[in-house]
């Protein structure tokens, strides 16, 4: 029951919020200030693509906002990321003091105590909230696992309580049950009603197996279904001892109360709430006291007879591992999950990559690259596929790339990049026909179009310069010392995103006062 | 179904590898100077003449033949088991009785050596590589390295004068005896006949030649105990000496594996820290380190020549040592070979581990 | 025309020469950063020019043989027991701070003499063996085909015996003497080095400057030398570094085997700990331990600086 208020809200509510993130690589060679400030949004149902050249800080975007910066030598310097309302980074100055003596010489004093809060918290987010996939699927890919077991993996990881409630279901359910569920069936009006009611009862109880032969009886629909029901139902029914399969329930539902507990305890430390954070600090003790009172014994037993108990929740897994490559089309599923990523074409990997991506219905995609490394065919493809996505599960896109015509084919909206900083940002079709950055109109400009005729002989228009040193970048706006337009305030002062109406905004002081209001121009 | 395909193949790769070190002994065989090779043959207090017994021993050892009729001839004697005669202070009698009386005993001590330096260095080697640049990973760094770097025998010296029995009066730490296979004032008397052997001066048992198992074949569990106590020192130098070349390669390859864009995937799934070590980054680690398990137990092999001197071990080690001081020509190279055979199948079980841990190598 | 376009190629050569120089600045930087490395660096350097100084004038370092150990003894400094062992003391003088070894050798300056000695062996065998291996291996990678399939094959035959007992087996038909040893040892070596050397070459072979410089019409031997032996020289270096100290440490072990004739005249650590061995019974441990910690320093040393090479060489280390 979704109100109208609700839906709402929620679409105000952004996915993933970024505002002001600063991430830093301390180098022998000196700091590189990687991002400098880069504030964007992103709204449920959306394909936000993020553009630039090589080297602006894309993709250090996407790792940020996952927390995946390699530490040493990179770290996120201040900022706030929320996704899904809850800002990850609230204990960022609580997790390391850095010290900064010169270029060359930084000291980060981490508190191992903090950090290893903020992994637990992250490892519940990564995956499950939020995932991502990479440009070379062929690297990304763990070279000595099965396929399926890489995704298997995902899924175990974040879905075990469902599995377990379906498998429970399926062990303990009765004659009564199956009737029940055979008169709400044959009730169904058309076939795709029936279909869809079927796939979503066997997913709850877990014998998604045998799908297509409960359809097949039911529209046979003669006097002996029921009986024919309760048998195939029976076959699928293993002699599993449920009281392992309730522990591990019970032991995963502690473990996402912890992570509750620990995100809730992080939000009031953000806040100084001092009364509130003794609460929570004791809570937790006393939940982690708990899960290791009734948990050891079963931990030890597991550490023993582990694979018998993982055993059907694998199967489950695999079920829906081969669903997922379904999903995103790829020939032979059958053999992909036993296929070693070395056995494998890129565009396989990738498109195996994507359904490990979606294992946990993630509220947001972030696509670094992804077709980059992949042929034109094979791109076409992948891109078809993730829009699909988009379209029919509403699942977020942030996707990064430096190819304009795939912004043009898959985005909503486009932000553009430049050195660490953000420049413009505007609905996909406003930045084609409209560009305001000056940056922006030179990118436009070094792509070849057919449908302009130009000398054959002329050159394309190619921005001139080359990206800066972002050791030591350029002061002011990034862009001045490439820029045709530069003025004195370009030097001295950092220009500011301001919005120039119909949700487009840009930082450059071509459309800005100095105090950032926006100008009124032309 | 592919990896046995793989095994064959290997299998048969081996056939080239056994021929050339065969062909390598036979050269090295040959290189000796004629005259001193027939110089064993001649008896100076025989009625018969110096140059027909030298003739006579030419024809015995084919030696009139062309270089590559002979490699065969010898290749022949060694599968008849004409392997040659050795006389020494340590052991006289056929070289391959020697080899099979004393080959068990080195065997037991590398096989003993290797199970506990992989039982030790891959856990040692996982936390180490898992925590670069970490107290515990310079702790341990230095600790292989000081132990690699220190030669194997002043090893066993320190390990005999610390916790040897009987080196420091008084030390409370000396439980192990230094040298021997067992205490000899355990034999009962008169000697049982699985303990005696015609062909050394050492006690050697039978049916499989190690004191352990035969002792306790026969029910003697005192010798059996004091045959157990007398190998810990030995093998502790051995573990110890390819342990640290172990953890050394695994600690490379964690961090290496550590860099790899696989890792950031696992992590972008969501996987936690110790689980991504220990199921994606470790089983990765260990493909370069399995390469160079070979050359270790190359290494190892070197070494147990050097331990079971320095133990008064009665193995191969002994047996080429004395050979070499008595100058016996078939001692030496019949304990080369057998080496060498070691060392070649040891390659080949480390290869099929390889392709076991790594899907890429058994297209 | 011609003189601008001279020019412009001595500004790129110039340039690529900076460019260089400062890539060898930034690598002894990073040297410098990693202080492990660096330690490693200065001791063995140590060792090096101790070593030296023994060949400039052996006086500097006091005794260097028995003859001059006995001479010295009596010479100078009486000391009472110049047949035993006996501890360390500070009161005779800097040569006895670490005790004497057999004859009352003291055993610093011996120490020190005798790395004249180790270190010329180790560094003969490892160059020479480095060299054939490096030549064989590179040539037969480049060239392929049947020359590297012999190759390989005859490399496969010497890995297949412990290095320790191939050498043993080597030594004992030519003759068990110093020199010949080390002729064994190089034998023994430098299938490592061919290997090394194959496998690099063949990394560097598919490269594309290789294919550019085909193109431009470079021969297979000026290809050899300018381009492949250059970019596998460092990677072999590292493991130059790492053989050094093992080959010492070998050399020793045959010695305490007693299968090489011990000469009392030669200043060797090898020598001085089999010397020492015969006293550890009697609770002397300094004349065993002490050169072997010396040893033990060498090859730690050593290592140390090889690591920190292969690191500050590994491009993917350098961030």
């Amino acid at each position: 029951m979704i109100t109208e208020e609700q839906t709402k809200k929620e679409e105000i509510q952004p996915v993933v919020k970024v505002s002001n993130l600063v991430t830093q690589f301390f180098t022998y060679k000196g700091i590189v200030k990687a991002l400098d400030g880069v504030s964007f949004e992103i709204r449920p149902g959306e394909i936000l693509g993020l553009v630039g050249e090589s080297g602006c800080g894309k993709s250090v975007t996407a790792t940020s906002i996952m927390d995946l910066i390699p530490d040493p030598p990179g770290r996120i310097i201040s900022g706030e990321i929320y996704i899904d309302g809850f800002n990850t980074l609230a204990d960022l100055n609580r997790q390391a003091k850095i010290i900064i003596k010169s270029e060359t010489n930084v000291k980060v004093k981490r508190n191992k105590r903090y950090i290893k809060r903020h992994n637990f918290i992250m490892s519940h987010i990564r995956g499950n909230k939020i995932s991502m996939i990479f440009q070379e699927p062929s690297l990304s890919m763990n070279p000595v696992m099965r396929i399926g077991d890489q995704i298997m993996e995902a899924i175990l990881l974040h879905s075990k309580i469902e599995i377990a409630d379906s498998i429970i279901r399926r062990e303990t359910m009765t004659d009564e049950d199956i009737r029940k569920f055979y008169e709400d069936a044959v009730k169904t009006k058309t076939h795709l009603d029936l279909r869809g009611f079927v796939h979503k009862w066997s997913q709850d109880y877990g014998v998604a197996e045998a799908e297509d032969g409960i359809i097949e009886i039911i529209e046979r629909n003669d006097q002996n279904a029921i009986q024919e029901l309760k048998n195939i139902v029976a076959e699928q029914k293993t002699n599993i001892k449920l009281k392992y399969i309730q522990l591990e329930r019970e032991y995963e539902r502690y473990n996402n109360l912890l992570f509750d507990l620990n995100l809730q305890l992080m939000e009031a430390e953000s806040k100084n709430d001092s009364l509130k954070i003794n609460e929570l600090r004791e809570q937790i003790k006393r939940t982690q006291a708990y899960i290791r009172s009734k948990f050891s014994g079963y931990r030890l037993i597991k550490r023993f007879i582990g694979k018998r108990i993982e055993e059907p929740f694998r199967r489950e897994a695999r079920r829906r591992a081969l669903e997922l490559l379904k999903l995103v089309n790829i020939a032979g599923p059958d053999r992909v999950i036993n296929s070693y990523p070395h056995e494998l074409s890129g565009g396989m990997l990738q498109r195996s990559m994507i359904a490990m991506a979606l294992s946990s219905n993630p509220k947001i995609l972030i696509a670094d690259e992804p077709t980059t490394a992949l042929d034109v065919t094979t791109q076409a493809q992948i891109l078809d596929i993730m829009k699909d996505l988009n379209r029919v599960t509403k699942t977020s896109i942030l996707f990064i790339t430096h190819d304009l015509a795939v912004i043009a084919e898959m985005c909503h909206r486009v932000a553009v990049m430049y050195a660490g900083n953000i420049v413009e940002e505007a609905p996909v079709k406003e930045i084609f026909k409209n560009p305001k950055h000056p940056y922006t109109v030179g990118l436009l400009k070094a792509i070849p179009r057919p449908d302009v005729k130009v000398n054959k002989f002329e050159k394309l228009e190619s921005i001139k310069g080359s990206v800066p040193n972002l050791i030591n970048p350029p002061s002011g706006c990034r862009f001045n010392p490439r820029c045709p337009f530069k003025m004195d305030i370009c030097e001295r002062e950092k220009p500011k995103l301001v919005d120039i109406g119909g949700g487009h905004k840009v930082a450059c002081f071509l459309f800005e006062n100095a105090d950032g209001s926006r100008k009124e121009v032309e | 179904m592919e990896l046995r395909y793989f095994i064959i193949r290997r299998i048969l790769l081996l056939i080239p590898t056994l021929i050339g070190l065969t062909l390598l002994t036979f050269i090295l065989v040959r290189a000796l100077p004629t005259s001193l090779l027939l110089s064993q043959y001649v008896n100076p207090h025989s009625t018969l003449p110096r140059s027909v017994q030298i003739a006579h021993a030419k024809a015995l050892l084919g030696l009139n033949y062309p270089v590559p009729v002979q490699y065969f001839f010898y290749l022949s004697a060694l599968f008849h088991g004409e392997w040659g005669f050795m006389v020494s202070n340590f052991y006289t009698g056929p070289v391959l009785t020697g080899i099979e009386e004393f080959f068990p005993n080195t065997l037991q001590l590398t096989i003993f050596a290797v199970i506990l330096s992989i039982i030790i260095s891959i856990p040692l080697g996982t936390y180490i590589g898992s925590r670069p640049n970490s107290v515990a990973d310079h702790a341990g760094r230095i600790f292989s390295l000081a132990v690699y770097a220190m030669p194997a025998f002043v090893l066993a010296l320190v390990l005999q004068i610390v916790l040897g029995r009987g080196a420091i009066t008084g030390n409370p730490l000396g439980v192990f005896p230094i040298s021997g296979t067992f205490n000899y004032a355990l034999v009962p008397f008169p000697v049982p006949s699985w303990l005696t052997s015609p062909n050394t001066s050492a006690l050697v048992s039978h049916p499989t030649h190690l004191i352990i198992f035969d002792a306790l074949i026969h029910h003697n569990y005192a010798i059996a105990y004091s045959g157990l106590l007398h190998i810990v020192l030995p093998v502790i130098t051995l573990t110890l000496g390819i342990l640290a070349g172990i953890v050394r390669f695994l600690r490379a390859g964690m961090m290496d594996n550590m860099r790899q864009e696989y890792v950031k995937t696992a992590r972008a799934k969501g996987v936690p820290e110790n689980v991504i070590i220990k199921r994606h980054i470790r089983k990765n680690a260990l493909i370069p380190t399995v390469t160079v398990l070979g050359l270790l137990f190359a290494s190892l092999l070197g070494g147990v020549v050097l331990i079971e001197d320095v133990f008064d071990y009665p193995g191969m080690g002994l047996l080429g040592i004395n050979a070499i001081t008595s100058y016996s020509i078939y001692g030496v190279m019949g304990v080369t070979l057998v080496f060498g055979l070691v060392l070649v199948f040891a390659n080949l079980i480390v290869d099929v581990v390889y392709a076991f841990l790594d899907p890429r190598i058994r297209y | 025309m011609a003189e601008v376009e001279a020019f412009k190629i001595r500004r790129k050569e110039e340039k690529k020469r900076s460019a260089r120089m400062e890539d060898f600045l930034f690598t002894l930087k990073l040297i410098f950063h990693n202080r492990i490395a660096f330690a490693g660096l200065v001791i063995t350097l140590a060792y090096f020019i101790i070593a030296i100084i023994d060949y400039a004038d052996p006086r500097w370092l006091g005794v260097s043989n028995l003859s001059d150990a006995l001479a010295f003894l009596h010479g100078k400094a009486y000391y009472p027991s110049a047949t035993l062992v006996t501890p360390p003391t500070l009161a005779h003088g800097w040569y006895y701070w670490l005790g004497t070894t057999e004859y009352g050798i003291p055993i610093l300056p011996d120490m020190l003499a005798a790395l004249k000695v180790d270190l010329t062996l180790s560094v003969e065998i490892v160059l020479s063996g480095a060299l054939i291996g490096l030549i064989l291996g590179t040539v037969s990678a480049y060239y392929g085909g049947l020359i590297d399939e012999a190759m390989m094959r005859i490399t496969d035959i010497f890995f297949s015996i412990p290095a320790l007992i191939l050498a043993l087996a080597i030594a004992f038909i030519i003759g068990l003497t110093f020199t010949n040893i080390a002729l064994a040892f190089i034998i023994v070596w430098w299938p490592i080095y061919a290997r090394l050397g194959r496998s690099l070459t063949l990394s560097i072979k598919n490269m594309n400057f290789i294919e550019a410089a085909n193109a431009a019409g470079s021969s297979s031997a000026r290809n050899i030398f300018y381009h492949v032996i250059p970019g596998v020289l460092s990677p072999l270096f590292v493991q130059f570094s790492l053989d050094i100290g093992t080959v010492v440490q070998l050399f020793a072990a045959l010695e305490f085997l007693g299968v090489v004739p011990v000469d009392p005249f030669l200043p060797e650590l090898g020598r001085m700990m089999v010397w020492g061995e015969t006293y550890l019974i009697y609770g002397k441990w300094w004349a065993v331990i002490i050169p072997a910690i010396f040893l033990m320093i060498f090859t730690i040393s050593v290592s140390l600086l090889g690591d920190g090479l292969r690191d500050v060489l590994d491009p993917r280390q350098r961030r």
